[in-house]
């Protein structure tokens, strides 16, 4: 086994996507103000009601839209939290992954009656894409071909909230509640609304996270399977400045140290180096991007500044 | 009489925010088939139901008290720590290493490895500090980011240089301390140590400092208001650094006396898995920052925790009872915060009209 390869491309792609998609959302809030440390947790819903769906309807496209349903509900208490009551949008993140782990173990027992994880071996998970005459290509071919749907939906979704936010009115407008809400507020714009919006797109967004953890590589759904990625995603974001392609960039570090780490292994070579990269380099990276996408984050913030 | 009626009014909300959070939790039980009285009864037994079970939750309580009395610390002069975890880790690390290899007589060994914690869980935060004071990265996400540096650096010292090679098992651990060094147990036989006295010192220090001292009050001045502080020239940034030190230092001791005083020895995962971190900082949201406060809020969730294992042990509900109720009770708390800072602001809208 070689330490680099084509494979490894293709896997890194695979470990993008939870994080590419959670990170996107992260991003929307971040982009109308709000700083979403609840991935995690909307995550982890994704994956369970995603599972749920699957064993119930049967039909991927339900479970997906199921997945979305809850996930979105999810974050609606969310957004009624810190902008209906306006409590702190971190301690109200925090609250929501311990909720989202705590309510997913208690479901688990309450609908499949097992601990731990559940695991259905008739059920289907999502379909790998071939794409004709693409995957033809030799090499190319087995590194874009052969993907799960929401694998293409979440580089398609970079793209185009790339161009949500550089080419439409309410993409502007968002941007303009998320460097000043007061501001946009007097020009007549309905903040609360974007802002909620943009709230229940990111739960989407980390919905379909978690149904491509739970259905897509493995199908099964084990208790706190995220394992830090929401966090991950949180990361991915800040060093993407919370733009779309930014993050489709990060995304990608975070994925090729994943995977790394896991051909490392193999190697019986340390992993901790690896992994610990991104999040030094995203350190480093806020030397020279201060004050771009993560600078609504101080709003929160009293002193700091 | 005044003062009365405000102790009641600051205790009713926790009081409803606990009644709500068992209310949700027996909604959770009920969902999963159980009985609810009984297992609020297991619960109770599993968190005070027996000496044994009592000094386990003591123990439970300690590192939470320590990190939560820091962030409290640092909360209280407006700085968002989130870096706790890595400062307990760096702190447990370098303790742990000081207790295996300092060539000294126990208990100067000892001495040394608790201040080495301490400093070294300080060092780190004070490094987050630095970053924001000098080059304005924010706080809140560097000390968010140096925690995963600190864990993965510290699994690394324990699965690579300083592994125990002893065992029959390659586990990521170090290996054990010698007994000299271990914090003497406060009860022959039970889990509860030392490092719960120091938990409860360091909160009425705190107490006092904030309360007497004038560190404390411009501690206190720039949570509250940092243009009105720095206008009475209080220099913020020292402020603010010592703050984090202290802060990331209490952080540093939790580590220190978790390793000293339950597992005598670095275990990779021992002090995350359990998220003693984030329940440290929930009990101090819960206790609204107050350090006295943080003491029985932390109590609180150790009870909560310990008892939700007892619930685990004895019937088919779930150890994430726990996170589930624990969650509600932020949720609420935190919505109570904002209803005052609603009001008042309606008030002084009132007040500057009635001006005009």
């Amino acid at each position: 086994m070689e330490l680099f390869d084509w494979s490894l491309v293709s896997s890194t792609i695979r470990m993008v996507t939870p994080i590419l998609l959670a990170a996107l959302g992260g991003a929307l809030c971040s982009r109308v103000g709000i700083f979403n440390v609840g991935l995690e947790g909307l995550i982890l819903v994704g994956a369970f009601s995603a599972i749920v769906g699957n064993h119930f309807t049967g039909s991927l496209l339900l479970a997906l839209l199921f997945a979305a349903l809850v996930t979105v509900l999810f974050s609606l208490l969310f957004a009624y939290m810190t902008i209906g009551l306006r409590a702190n949008e971190i301690v109200v993140g925090v609250a929501i992954n311990f909720l989202g782990l705590g309510l997913t173990t208690f479901a688990l027992r309450a609908v499949f009656d097992v601990k731990g994880a559940f695991y259905d071996k008739d059920m289907a998970g999502l379909p790998q894409w071939q794409i004709p005459l693409i995957k033809d290509i030799p090499v190319l071919g087995d590194i874009i071909s052969g993907h799960s749907p929401l694998v293409y939906f979440a580089f398609l979704a970079a793209v185009l909230l790339h161009f949500f936010f550089t080419r439409t009115v309410t993409g502007f407008r968002a941007l303009a509640v998320g460097m000043n809400a007061t501001a946009a507020r007097s020009l007549g714009l309905k903040a609360t609304r974007l802002q909620v919006l943009a709230i229940v797109m990111c739960g989407v967004l980390c919905g379909m996270a978690g149904a491509q953890l739970s259905l897509g590589q493995v199908t099964m759904f084990t208790e706190g399977m995220t394992a830090g990625r929401g966090f991950i995603a949180l990361v991915a974001m800040m060093l993407g400045q919370a733009h779309p392609l930014g993050i489709l960039a990060s995304s990608f570090l975070f994925g090729l140290m994943d995977a790394l780490s896991i051909r490392l292994q193999g190697f019986s070579l340390p992993t901790q180096f690896t992994a610990m990269l991104p999040y030094v380099l995203t350190i480093a990276a806020m030397f020279f991007l201060k004050d771009k996408g993560a600078s609504s984050a101080g709003s929160s913030q009293q002193s700091t500044r | 009489m005044a003062a009365v009626k405000q102790l009641c009014k600051s205790l009713v909300q926790p009081l409803l925010a606990v009644i709500i959070g068992l209310l949700t939790g027996a909604l959770v039980i009920a969902a999963v088939g159980e009985s609810i009285i009984g297992t609020y009864q297991e619960m109770w037994k599993g968190a005070f139901g027996s000496f044994y079970f009592l000094t386990s939750t003591l123990a439970r309580a300690t590192p939470i008290m320590l990190i939560g009395l820091g962030l409290s610390l640092a909360f209280r002069a407006g700085v968002f720590n989130l870096g706790a975890e890595g400062q307990m880790v760096t702190g447990a690390i370098s303790a742990t290493l000081v207790a295996l290899y300092l060539p000294a007589p126990g208990f100067v060994k000892m001495v040394a490895a608790l201040v080495t914690g301490v400093l070294a869980g300080g060092l780190w935060s004070l490094f987050a500090g630095y970053l924001e004071a000098r080059f304005r990265i924010q706080l809140l996400i560097s000390s968010l980011l140096l925690n995963y540096v600190a864990v993965l650096f510290a699994g690394y010292l324990v699965s690579e240089p300083f592994q125990d090679k002893t065992g029959s098992a390659a586990m990521a651990q170090t290996p054990m301390l010698e007994k000299s060094v271990w914090l003497p147990k406060l009860f022959a036989g039970m889990s509860v140590h030392a490092g719960f006295l120091f938990a409860l010192a360091a909160a009425l220090l705190i107490f006092f400092v904030i309360r007497y001292t004038p560190f404390g009050y411009e501690v206190k001045m720039l949570g509250q208001n940092p243009f009105f502080s720095r206008y009475g020239g209080v220099n913020r940034v020292r402020v603010m650094l010592t703050g984090m030190f202290f802060s990331g230092g209490l952080a540093g001791l939790a580590g220190t006396v978790e390793v000293l005083g339950s597992h005598y020895r670095y275990v990779e995962g021992a002090l995350t898995l359990p998220n003693f971190a984030w329940t440290g900082l929930m009990a101090t949201l819960l206790a609204n920052s107050h350090p006295i406060g943080v003491v029985f809020t932390s109590l609180l969730l150790a009870a909560l925790q310990t008892g939700a294992m007892g619930v685990e042990r004895n019937t088919d509900v779930p150890l994430e009872l726990a996170s589930v109720i624990q969650a509600v009770l932020i949720l609420f708390i935190s919505a109570k915060f904002s209803y005052d800072w609603w009001k008042n602001r309606n008030n002084k809208r009132r007040e500057s009209h009635g001006a005009v």
